[in-house]
């Protein structure tokens, strides 16, 4: 059986916390630069929506599963939170160009 | 935290699989009795029991049923929750009017949204609705649960718990949880292709319990991926309000020019105007589609601002010869009749989309692809449930060994979630046939009623589970599986004579007559019945010692 | 008429589903004592293969594409499920199916 080499309950807490958490903020990110991104861009913009929640929804399940078999925890974290911070910054600034 | 990648997969799909499933064993079960809802709600209630009705006049039925709603003490109720403003004395300034039907519909749901003056939000309304027979115009009684359609499909959404939308919440995390596991299964499934059709029912509780839920999981994959995925999207609005609070100025922009684009007013214009003939503009609707080769049904149609000089009327087909959930919508000036708009085809994203929603929504006609979808239902349950079965019987003799009360919890658990639930059911059904038609005065509604009926069962089977469990903790089986098994083959055909007893409807009648939404019903509870009670012997063989394989000869089997 | 296609479509689905695992030495010995050849298990497979084409095909002449598409994926969901179910409690059922090759001296 799968059993997790010996590591704190708080590094587990903190994986599962990064995959649950850290995914959410970082595909809520994709989502609002997508939008923004491709409204910008001219597409209409119930189809931006729609593209950027269904690419977004697969992309929380590819980075959810990243964030278990990934090796070091704290880059998780970065790349997750710091992603998505990032994303959602560029696509405030689209829409503050475009609005 | 893992030495490879497959070993964090299996850990994953073990943890979260075991948490969400219970949740899951829920959302799969009455997802696959939602896509014969219709059907239930005619089992519940008897009254509806007759033929799906096309959508009825509006100007000689509709109307004046219309013109005479108004919204009861308890929508005011619900609306004064989100709606912080004082409510008017009288509600005659009317926002929109709906009627909306399906081809499985013998009655027809209507509604009505009713302006609140004094609220900031101008779209804000207090709802009310009504079901009414379409042959008649008669009003079916308020307390009527559809058991169906307003109880068990929001179940499977939402497990009907509203309390901050976190009903919501948690099945959205499951569907996430359950694409996680889709894919970590396939990952730890190394002989995927060679055992695809394996079935060892003769082997060890746990290889046999292993087998069949890698085979329900795998021929089925397309199935459960789909409808999770589908179902994230369908509520992307809720777990992802992007547009709504970062984006909300994007939206603005857009919502203005969309108006300018399609002509359609944002707002009343404070001058009355008459209701032209909605009836024509059906018929000119019907007249449009076919010349675009789609003739087709209405099925919803909504009034907007009516009796205002801005009202329009939106009409929409009823898509039930694809899975896109198109609507082909046309757009008429209310006091007239003039087109406003024929909704132009579907962009390529938008085509993706309806396909995506359609997909699981489904508003198509074709009765084997309906079942097809109940299968695949129940299969995500048996994967569900041999999961759990599996987690047990492979770790129950560990955990008997460190004395710890894992597997007789995680045991009475699964009992709960699957013989439970079963018994839930029968028993909002029992309830639904017991209960009498006017519940005395100051008792809960009968709908209430029904719904404290299951629950209530669903509790007791819990119990039950748990106070049974003490052989688990010696690594043995416990017997509430049985027990439970046995009250459901006991019960089940005292759900359908119930049927035949309180409406005449029996199986000889409604088969005879064709009838197929309450035959269905009851066939299929039928079948349940028999099943617990094969599944209820089999339990007691073993129990008894005379199917088992002697403990010295099960082998460790490992996962994958 | 819309009716027999997709019964017809449902049983090539599960005798095409039926060849292909009869391409595997475990359920091919469920019926016959001896191994199947290279040919055999060639043969197998685009019997296999071609089944499951008709069936799309019959499915595609009952319905729009789009509803044919998930009709046949369902499809073949309940056909492996029945012909698992069949390996597991009567595997002789499939017997009529490789009648055509040679039992080996």
């Amino acid at each position: 059986m799968a059993t997790a080499s010996s590591v704190s309950t708080r590094h587990v807490v903190s994986r599962i916390a990064a995959a649950l958490l850290g995914g959410y903020v970082f595909t809520w990110g994709f989502i609002a630069l997508s939008l923004a991104g491709l409204y910008g861009l001219g597409m209409r913009f119930h189809d931006a929506e729609a593209l950027a929640n269904i690419i977004g929804f697969l992309l929380y399940l590819v980075v959810f599963l990243w964030a278990f078999g990934a090796g070091r925890l704290n880059r998780v974290w970065l790349v997750l939170v710091g992603g998505g911070l990032l994303m959602a910054g560029t696509g405030a600034l689209i829409q503050s160009l475009l609005v | 935290m893992f030495q490879n990648f497959r070993l964090s997969m299996a850990w994953l799909h073990t943890w979260f699989g075991l948490v969400l499933g219970f949740v899951l064993m829920a959302v799969f079960f009455f997802g696959a009795l939602s896509v014969f809802d219709r059907e239930i709600d005619r089992w519940a209630i008897p009254e509806s029991r007759f033929e799906p009705q096309p959508m009825p006049s509006f100007d000689k039925m509709l109307r004046p049923i219309f013109e005479a709603m108004k919204p009861t003490k308890a929508d005011i109720e619900d609306a004064s929750a989100y709606i912080k403003a004082p409510m008017p004395e009288r509600f005659d300034t009317v926002n929109y009017w709906g009627a909306y039907t399906t081809h499985r519909d013998p009655v027809l749901g209507i509604y009505a949204g009713y302006a609140v003056p004094a609220a900031k939000d101008p779209d804000d309304a207090v709802w009310t609705d009504s079901t009414i027979d379409p042959r008649t115009g008669a009003a079916l009684p308020d307390d009527q649960l559809k058991i169906g359609s307003r109880f068990f499909y929001p179940l499977h959404y939402s497990l009907n718990f509203h309390w901050m939308d976190l009903g919501y919440w948690i099945v959205g995390i499951s569907s996430l949880v359950m694409l996680a596991a889709l894919v970590s299964g396939v990952v730890m499934h190394r002989k995927i292709f060679r055992e695809m059709f394996t079935f060892r029912p003769q082997k060890t509780t746990q290889r046999s319990s292993l087998d069949l839920h890698n085979l329900t999981g795998v021929v089925a994959l397309p199935f459960h991926f789909f409808f999770a995925f589908t179902g994230l999207v369908i509520f992307a609005g809720l777990y992802f309000p992007v547009s709504h609070t970062q984006m909300m100025p994007l939206h603005e922009q857009h919502e203005q020019s969309e108006a300018q684009e399609t002509g359609l007013p944002h707002e009343r214009a404070g001058v009355a105007a008459p209701l032209g003939s909605v009836d024509a503009m059906v018929a000119e609707a019907q007249r449009r589609w076919a010349a675009r080769g789609m003739a087709g049904e209405v099925g919803a149609l909504g009034l907007r601002f009516p009796g205002d000089a801005n009202g329009y009327v939106s009409i929409y087909r009823s898509g039930t010869d694809r899975i896109a959930l198109t609507g082909e919508g046309i757009h008429f000036k209310a006091s007239t009749g003039e087109v406003l708009r024929e909704e132009p085809p579907s962009t390529t994203v938008e085509s993706v989309n309806e396909f995506l929603t359609g997909l699981h929504l489904q508003h198509f006609r074709h009765w084997m692809l309906r079942w097809l979808y109940v299968l695949g239902g129940l299969a995500g349950c048996v994967c569900i449930a041999t999961g759990f079965i599996f987690f047990v019987e492979k770790r129950k003799r560990q955990y008997a060994k460190q004395n710890s009360q894992m597997g007789r919890v995680a045991d009475a658990l699964a009992i709960t979630t699957v013989t439970g639930m079963l018994l839930s059911t029968l028993g909002i059904l029992i309830a639904n046939r017991l209960i009498p038609v006017s519940v005395p005065e100051g008792w809960p509604g009968r709908g209430d009623l029904e719904k404290y009926a299951f629950w209530g069962t669903w509790v007791l089977a819990m119990l039950h589970a748990f106070v049974r469990s003490g052989p688990v903790a010696r690594a043995q089986l416990n017997p509430a599986w049985r027990e439970q098994c046995f009250a459901l083959a006991f019960l089940a055909p005292v759900t359908v004579l119930l049927n035949w007893m309180t409406t005449g409807d029996h199986l000889v009648k409604t088969l005879g007559q064709g009838y197929w939404p309450v035959a269905g019903v009851d066939l299929s509870i039928l079948v349940l019945g028999t099943l617990a009670l094969v599944a209820g012997l089999h339990l007691r063989r073993k129990e008894r010692g005379l199917d088992s394989v002697p403990a010295h000869l099960e082998t460790e089997v490992t996962s994958g | 008429m819309a009716n027999l296609l997709l019964a017809v479509a449902a049983i090539t689905c599960i005798c095409g589903l039926a060849w292909l695992a009869l391409a595997m030495d475990v359920h091919w010995k469920q019926i016959r004592k001896d191994n199947p050849s290279a040919t055999t298990v060639r043969t197998l497979r685009w019997l296999g293969s071609l089944s499951l084409f008709t069936s799309l095909v019959l499915c595609l002449i009952v319905d729009h594409a789009s509803m044919a598409s998930l009709v046949w994926v369902m499809l073949l969901a309940g056909s492996a499920l029945t012909v698992a179910f069949t390996f597991t409690w009567r595997p002789r059922l499939f017997a009529f199916l490789i009648v055509w090759s040679r039992v080996a001296g």
